[in-house]
């Protein structure tokens, strides 16, 4: 007991001790000052928002090119760590994609893609270290950036571990397995630090395997707590699947960053889709809590209320887009709520009370999704069986590329409106299995992509849910990256044509542009420094900072 | 999946993501040769239970999907769970197999695994069940097919071209193929555009890219011409000649493309 009152003291004393020899602190995670962007979200509530107003409608005309960081996945000079083989020497290093939403501390800006970490001074653009990973294997499809704890970076890897890196010069402290490469689990997310949680979570549905997510020990790595995003026999949410075997590779991958409320001391996950994903006949059910946003206790690893958008989900659609944090006054009510609000892959947005879980709102934020026959009284859609996949093909909109997707969308507290980047697009779904065959993962089924229409940017209305305005992008393009919004009255994005682009919140009206070497593969976010606002974004394999000069 | 579907891993590879150890490099867990061997003392000693395909029989679940398979190492794991058994879920100890056949069986359960996982390519069947005279009513009626098409013209013999998915797939998104329309020819998909600036004549071309601020295409005498945009200036009209079938997505249904399908197979 005593021992136990000492942890807990410690753990409250976090944020006193931290300073003393550390950079960033909990206080400072919680509320983000201007000048930095501590988090992948740059804030707990995943709003992408910033009230800075330097850059506002009057002068973003005048925005221009700070400087341009271009990475290089060349080890040369690279800290190296890692399990894996040695890279054979001379071998072609791979190409670089920013997908990460660089982390800006005091000055320096910390980011990561596969199997590499950088750290590069805010003020030039200029590589401070670099860190190279020899991995094992994995699919190396992106890596969503790095966590922060006082001193201290993580990150996670294709092959499935954690590492941290000192965040002054880039050498590893330790790193931790969190899954087994060879059951195809690949991790991209972004570490989340809470006080002295530092949450976890992996994806990979190539095979069908269990998802969890888990919390570990800022400073030694080690476990401390497990929530599997799937039940086990007894256990709630058994009941929506019909038996042990089922549930437990029923997959549920948990590989976007959550978002927190320190005053609930709630996080709020989305998982991934069910496993096998398309054909869900060994899976009948619901399939809890797949392709769902949940809420934990960051402490304990505890569940307290669960919204599942996808029951029983047979297109690929994770629910893994942001869960929105805000406050606001529904329409009939004249309390403020404490809200939830996402825009799901399958073309349904959904506001919910964020302290009760309990729906408020649903509606088909895509004015082509048609595989829902209508809504329950709790607000979950009612998929029709008929758009499962067929031996004779079904037509569904969206395909599993989704309406909408993993990139940030930004939520706007002076306009009230949720900003996306969405998509109308049709797939084909084939059966192929033959009778009685047993199904796995993928298999049994064929997803055969149609030509859609294209990408907006698009606005909704929280309190009624309805589209404020949308902005297709010409010629089919799509959308590019996530999003930012500013108390400038801006809106960033960029387009289908390798281009940032500012926008009016209010109206989706271009204010201005400018032409990148590569689509926008991040979010954009700001932060001030010397009294200048800079907008970065990350483009390929390079990284444009702007200000006002 | 979450980021990005299977089947376009190799496209996301060569256009979007960059560097991709592809997930068969890290495979190589099991010896081909060893699969058939391996499959002659599976069937006997496990098959009862798991099948003989190993995708689960009689009270064995699927080893396909089994995370002790995955997990294995070279038999390594399975040996112990084999020797052992796993008597508290029902399945006896197996004391008598040799090392190398615990060996011959991995390599044999980690194909399974792989083929498992491999499946996702395959083409249905048959995916014919729609009926052809309503699929004939459908093409010259509320489809409009026959605005541009005919069974006597561009379309004729079409079925003797295409497998029926392919047949399927095209009319529906007919970019990814086909020379589209009556009388065919080269450029007969292409979109064109029409640009007509403030002040000076309009100017039209095949359409090579467009975005909010820019508009390129080659006009009739080969010349690529871009053109910057500002809002509604110059005016830009774009043309796309497929247009009637990205139309046909929003109010086409499941039984009005299976009969189109089961009409355009007869066109042989």
């Amino acid at each position: 007991m005593k021992i136990r009152h000492l942890i807990l003291s410690i753990a409250a004393c976090g944020a006193l001790i931290v300073p003393a020899f550390g950079q960033l602190t909990q206080a400072q995670i919680q509320k983000p000052s201007p000048d930095s962007w501590p988090t992948y979200h740059g804030d707990y509530y995943g709003r992408h928002y910033s009230p800075l107003t330097q850059i506002n409608q009057t002068n973003v005309k005048h925005l221009s090119l700070a400087w341009v960081a271009r990475m290089s996945a060349n080890t040369l000079g690279a800290i190296v760590g890692g399990e894996g083989p040695e890279p054979k020497a001379g071998a072609p290093a791979g190409g670089v994609s920013v997908k990460s939403i660089p982390l800006m501390v005091n000055g320096v800006l910390y980011f990561s893609t596969p199997d590499h970490a950088w750290a590069v001074d805010a003020r030039t653009g200029k590589e401070i270290w670099h860190y190279f990973w020899k991995t094992q294997g994995g699919l190396h499809i992106g890596n969503r950036g790095m966590g922060m704890y006082g001193n201290w970076l993580y990150f996670e890897t294709p092959d499935d571990y954690i590492i941290s890196l000192d965040a002054k010069t880039g050498r590893e402290r330790w790193h931790k397995k969190i899954a087994d490469v060879k059951a195809e689990y690949f991790s991209t997310m972004a570490p989340l630090v809470i006080g002295n949680h530092v949450i976890v979570g992996m994806g990979g549905d190539f095979l069908d395997v269990p998802g969890w997510l888990e919390s570990r020990d800022p400073e030694t790595g080690e476990i401390q707590w497990k929530w599997f995003t799937t039940p086990r026999p007894g256990e709630p949410g058994a009941e929506t699947w019909p038996d042990a075997f089922s549930m437990e590779h029923g997959g549920g991958m948990p590989w976007q960053p959550p978002t927190y409320d320190p005053e609930l001391n709630l996080l709020y996950v989305p998982t991934g889709n069910a496993n096998p994903v398309f054909i869900g006949d060994s899976r009948k059910g619901d399939n809890l809590y797949t392709s769902s946003i949940v809420a934990l206790n960051p402490d304990t690893g505890k569940m307290k209320w669960y919204f599942q958008g996808s029951p029983h989900d047979t297109h690929d659609w994770d629910a893994t887009e942001v869960p929105i944090l805000f406050d606001g006054v529904i329409p009939g009510e004249t309390k403020t709520r404490k809200l939830l609000a996402q825009a799901h892959r399958n073309g349904m947005f959904f506001l919910l009370d964020r302290e009760t879980g309990k729906n408020l709102l649903s509606t088909q934020f895509s004015d082509v999704a048609n595989w829902s026959l209508g809504f329950k009284p709790n607000g979950q859609p009612i998929p029709n069986p008929m758009k499962e996949p067929q031996r004779a093909g079904a037509l569904v909109s969206p395909g599993s590329n989704g309406a909408t997707n993993w990139p940030a969308p930004s939520f706007s507290p002076d306009s009230g409106l949720f900003y996306m980047h969405s998509s109308r697009n049709y797939a084909m779904f084939y059966r192929t299995d033959t009778p009685g065959e047993a199904i796995a993962a993928y298999g049994g089924s064929s997803e055969h992509r149609v030509d859609g229409f294209g990408g907006s940017l698009q606005a909704i209305d929280y309190k009624t849910g309805k589209t404020k305005w949308i902005h297709d992008y010409p010629g089919g393009a799509g959308g590019a990256g996530g999003l930012l919004s500013t108390a400038g009255k801006l809106l960033f994005a960029g387009d289908g044509a390798q281009n940032i682009v500012a926008h009016d919140p209010a109206t989706g009206k271009i204010l201005w542009h400018a032409g990148l070497t590569a689509g926008v593969s991040n979010a954009p976010e700001t932060f001030m420094l010397d009294g200048h606002q800079y907008l970065l974004v990350g483009a390929g394999d390079s990284l444009y900072a702007f200000y006002l000069q | 999946m979450p980021q990005l579907s299977k089947p376009h891993l190799l496209m996301a590879a060569a256009c979007v993501f960059g560097a991709v150890v592809p997930a068969s490099a890290q495979k190589g867990t099991y010896d081909p040769a060893a699969v058939p061997r391996g499959k002659e003392v599976f069937g006997p000693a496990c098959g009862f239970c798991h099948g003989l395909t190993a995708r689960g029989g009689d009270g064995g679940p699927d080893l396909a999907r089994s995370l002790f398979v995955m997990g294995d190492d070279h038999g390594k794991q399975l040996g112990e769970i084999i020797k052992n058994g796993r008597p508290n879920n029902g399945m006896p100890a197996f004391p008598d197999i040799t090392p190398a056949q615990v060996s011959d069986m991995a390599s044999f359960l980690h194909e399974r695994v792989e083929a498992a996982r491999n499946r996702e390519s395959a083409t249905p069947p048959n995916i014919i069940v729609g009926d052809a005279k309503a699929g004939l009513a459908y093409f010259n009626g509320a489809g409009k097919c026959s605005a541009c098409h005919s069974a006597t013209g561009d379309l004729q013999g079409i079925a003797a071209k295409y497998e029926p998915v392919a047949l399927q797939d095209r009319f529906l998104s007919p970019r990814a193929g086909g020379r589209g329309g009556r009388g065919g020819g080269q450029n007969r998909t292409a979109k064109t555009v029409k640009v007509t600036p403030a002040t000076g004549p309009a100017v039209t071309g095949t359409l090579m890219s467009v975005s909010d601020f820019a508009v390129t295409m080659r006009d009739s005498e080969g010349n690529r011409r871009t053109f910057t945009r500002d809002g509604d200036v110059p005016k830009v009209e774009i043309t796309d000649p497929l247009q009637a079938h990205y139309d046909l997505l929003r109010r086409i249904t499941d039984a009005d493309i299976h009969n189109l399908t089961a009409y355009l197979v007869t066109l042989k």
